[in-house]
């Protein structure tokens, strides 16, 4: 209330008031449908995660390699103009070490998380992800890494798909 | 497939599908409350009468449009009423069509101002403005303080 009305008109209700039908009331639910779609450009990246491949756009304006892929250049305000692969190796831009995990549920053994700036794209892009393999003592920016995939039979056209992604070994490209 | 052609189906895409949980119960206020009640309990049809402006308001509500006053005093509508506007309907509130089509109109009673929207309950070909109707009421025992209590608008005479 405040200081110059004590008391509103009408009178509060409670949910048991409802419940119990102590006044009229009218009951509805909608048939409130959706379908969210992830859009031209993801619903293709994701369709070929589940090949086990990475896809990006590009756009022959600014001559950039746009991961992950998209419709539009926003640097240039236009359509971008062809798809390529491009590979699963990169090099760790960011990484967290996390004591938390997805639940944001307190853990011992902290996860590795963090943006991975692939290979065959333009500088600074790439994607945010798990890192395995490695140990929080290990893991450091610039490292070169590799993506782990699922079995194909396993996949779901998920960022998932891709398990982690893992140190580069010696000699591998 | 460029930016500027439109996705009109976006299953077509990569979709997720879901239903939003979007329940709601809608309280008739102090007015719908005491219209409800004596609709329930009596059989009654009541407007909110303003003695300043001498208006009847109905459905009943709290204020006077006119003046802002708030209502307290409720008088019975007549009992004939006259059909203004009729629709038939062919499809229900999905759009699934009906077996048989359904009349609806608006009614309003002389020296009210509003009226209700309600079945009509005379076959499509008899449906028109200006026909004389009265409310059909369910039994006492099946009126649960909603519209419905009321079965719809009959001709009063057949």
């Amino acid at each position: 209330m405040t200081a110059r009305i004590s008391k509103w008109p009408g009178f509060e209700l409670s949910a048991a008031d409802l419940a119990e039908g102590k006044v009229t009331q009218t009951r509805f639910r909608p048939d409130a449908k959706y379908a969210w779609s992830a859009g031209e450009a993801m619903s293709r990246f994701l369709a070929e995660l589940q090949e086990g491949r990475l896809i990006a756009r590009t756009c022959q304006s600014c001559e950039r390699i746009l991961f992950p892929p998209r419709m539009f250049c926003e640097e240039c305000y236009r359509p971008t103009d062809a798809w390529k692969y491009i590979q699963d190796t990169g090099t760790i831009e960011t990484f967290s070490i996390s004591y938390l995990d997805t639940d944001a549920k307190r853990i011992a053994e902290p996860i590795l998380v963090g943006v991975t700036s692939l290979d065959g794209a333009s500088p600074k892009m790439g994607m945010m992800h798990y890192f395995g393999e490695m140990t929080k003592e290990e893991i450091r920016i610039g490292m070169r890494v590799k993506a782990v995939w699922k079995p194909p039979a396993d996949r779901r056209g998920s960022v998932l798909d891709i398990r982690y992604f893992r140190p580069l070994r010696e000699g591998e490209r | 497939m460029t930016f500027l052609e439109r996705t009109t189906d976006p299953r077509r895409l990569r979709t997720w599908e879901g239903h939003m949980e979007a329940d709601y119960i809608y309280t008739s206020g102090i007015a719908g409350e005491r219209f409800f009640v004596a609709l329930r309990d009596e059989g009654r049809v009541l407007a909110s009468r303003c003695t300043a402006c001498h208006l009847d308001y109905l459905p009943a509500r709290l204020f006077c449009e006119d003046c802002f006053a708030e209502l307290t005093e409720f008088v019975d509508v007549p009992g004939e009423g006259r059909v203004v506007a009729v629709t038939v309907a062919h499809v229900d509130r999905s759009g699934n069509p009906l077996s048989r089509p359904q009349v609806w109109g608006f009614v309003s009673f002389r020296g009210i101002r509003g009226g209700l929207v309600h079945r009509l309950l005379v076959s499509p070909d008899r449906a028109r403005a200006g026909l004389a109707v009265r409310p059909k009421l369910k039994p006492r025992s099946a009126r649960v303080g909603a519209i419905t209590d009321i079965e719809g608008f009959e001709p009063v005479r057949s």
